[in-house]
């Protein structure tokens, strides 16, 4: 009977602990991405700036800068779903990105020191958001491992704990790696 | 900046002169050393020949004498050669830094001070005795960095109530203002437990630290195989580690091949290269134009000051002016 009660306490205990460490780990998950966002946010609230200065002279982008603005208030509205916005960020780096090539085909824009400014806290803000999203990638693997790995699978399946979907980089963003700014970083 | 090659030059034809005038001293010192040395060793075995028969082998006055001879001949060496070693720092060493950059402030005498080596939070443990010598300090490329010999000891009583003294640390040690704000700590650790103990129970024993904060798993796998990372925000810790700057890291540490302790503190980032040795301090039995020798001393300050380029601390962001 002793022994009983002993294995039992035992297993109880086991069952706390796992169940504690998967709560834990879904909090992490979650204050993460509050930090994910706010550095997201940094980036939209520069957005408009960018695009009133550059539109007058990217005439040929013109359809970039409106997809820009239009990802920028599609995040932007309330309500909107970790995963939505997670695909509208990837979006919209790959705007952002283009827009950063097409700059370089227009002197008057790379003299003018307001938009040189500008890109230069985007690149800042696009490092910070680089670390988020490798934060928030770290954090959601440990949940994810959690959630598929035995025995912590078990308890996460009573706890109808559901897998996350981590930061992505777009394909054309693969593509597009400059060989040489990588060496010489 | 001056380049390994170039210091070697300057090491070779600049300082000549003052190496060949140091170079007969030291060979005088040798000699002094090699004959008072011999007539110590004389000495000694006189002592003892006449005590062994007079008391005995294993008389625990013997054990007196022989650490009594010990205690003489450390002193002896020291006040030989410690004019030696002024003399090597005040005419090689100085000049030298002089040459890998003018602005560079060096004191032979003085040392980082302690508030800033505890500042780094590389060390847990209390300081109970914290000394070093040969200070650097200035700017490189618009850097202030400063940096010098450290040793941290503290004190341990057994249980018969004898003190006895820990290294902590005793290597060199540097600071520098990092390139990006930051507010949060991030301390990066040799990674002993994943060495000794695998991936997995080492990774369990790292991640229940109890003196540390949280434990912070970086998406470079080479990385995480040398080295801990805790610290307080993961976001920012990442910030500080970019890829390009674990590499860099990586590559440091593999050039020195001495444990290396890196944290950002207070936007400043701390390294300590345990080196377990008094680095700068001139070696009486080998000759100062060995090639060898040269090369240690050229190498040691070229890694270390080269420092900021190597991490490319340099490189402003905007937004730190």
């Amino acid at each position: 009977m002793q022994i009983f009660l002993i294995l039992l306490g035992v297993l109880a205990l086991i069952t706390i602990l796992m169940y504690n460490s998967l709560i834990g780990k879904k909090n992490q998950v979650d204050n993460i991405f509050a930090g994910v966002d706010a550095v997201l946010k940094k980036r939209f609230d520069l957005i408009p700036n960018l695009v009133a200065s550059v539109s007058q002279y990217m005439e040929h982008e013109k359809s970039t800068l409106e997809k820009v603005t239009e990802y920028r208030a599609q995040a932007m509205k309330p309500g909107i779903s970790d995963e939505a916005k997670i695909a509208l960020d990837a979006k919209l780096t790959t705007a952002l990105g283009a827009i950063n090539i097409a700059m370089e085909a227009y002197p008057d824009l790379k003299a003018n020191e307001n938009v040189m400014h500008l890109q230069r806290s985007l690149n800042e803000i696009e490092e910070q958001i680089s670390a988020a999203r490798r934060a928030y990638n770290q954090a959601v693997t440990d949940l994810n491992n959690a959630i598929e790995m035995f025995p912590t699978n078990l308890i996460a399946g009573w706890m109808n704990l559901q897998r996350r979907a981590v930061f992505e980089i777009h394909v054309t963003e693969r593509q597009n790696v400059d060989v040489g700014a990588l060496f010489n970083k | 900046m001056k380049s390994v090659s170039e210091l070697t030059d300057f090491y070779y034809k600049e300082l000549y002169p003052s190496l060949n005038e140091l170079e007969t001293n030291r060979k005088q010192i040798v000699s002094h050393l090699k004959w008072y040395g011999s007539m110590g060793v004389v000495i000694f075995i006189i002592v003892a020949l006449w005590m062994v028969k007079n008391f005995g082998l294993f008389h625990p006055l013997m054990i007196g004498v022989a650490i009594g001879f010990i205690a003489i001949a450390s002193i002896a060496y020291r006040s030989m050669t410690s004019g030696y070693a002024k003399d090597f720092k005040a005419k090689i060493i100085t000049p030298m830094i002089g040459a890998i950059d003018p602005h560079l402030l060096y004191n032979p005498d003085f040392m980082i001070s302690q508030h800033l080596f505890e500042r780094s939070d590389l060390f847990k443990h209390s300081i109970d005795r914290y000394s070093g010598n040969d200070y650097v300090k200035g700017s490189i490329e618009g850097v202030p960095l400063e940096f010098s010999d450290v040793h941290a000891e503290y004190q341990t009583r057994d249980s018969k109530g004898r003190t006895q003294w820990h290294t902590l640390f005793r290597g060199l040690f540097l600071v520098a203002e990092f390139n990006k704000h930051f507010k949060a700590k991030t301390i990066i650790l040799p990674d002993q437990a994943e060495k000794s103990f695998g991936s997995l129970i080492g990774g369990w024993l790292q991640s229940i630290n109890f003196t540390r904060e949280g434990i912070i798993r970086l998406d470079d796998p080479e990385f995480e195989k040398h080295f801990v990372v805790y610290g307080s925000d993961p976001i920012e810790a990442r910030y500080i580690l970019t890829h390009s700057m674990m590499k860099r890291i990586l590559d440091f540490q593999r050039r020195v091949s001495h444990p290396l302790f890196v944290s950002f503190v207070h936007n400043h980032i701390h390294v300590g290269i345990g080196t377990g040795k008094d680095l700068f301090e001139p070696a009486v039995f080998t000759s100062l134009l060995d090639y060898k020798q040269a090369m240690e001393y050229v190498n040691t300050l070229q890694n270390t000051i080269g420092l900021v380029e190597e991490l490319k601390l340099n490189e402003k962001l905007w937004s730190k002016s």
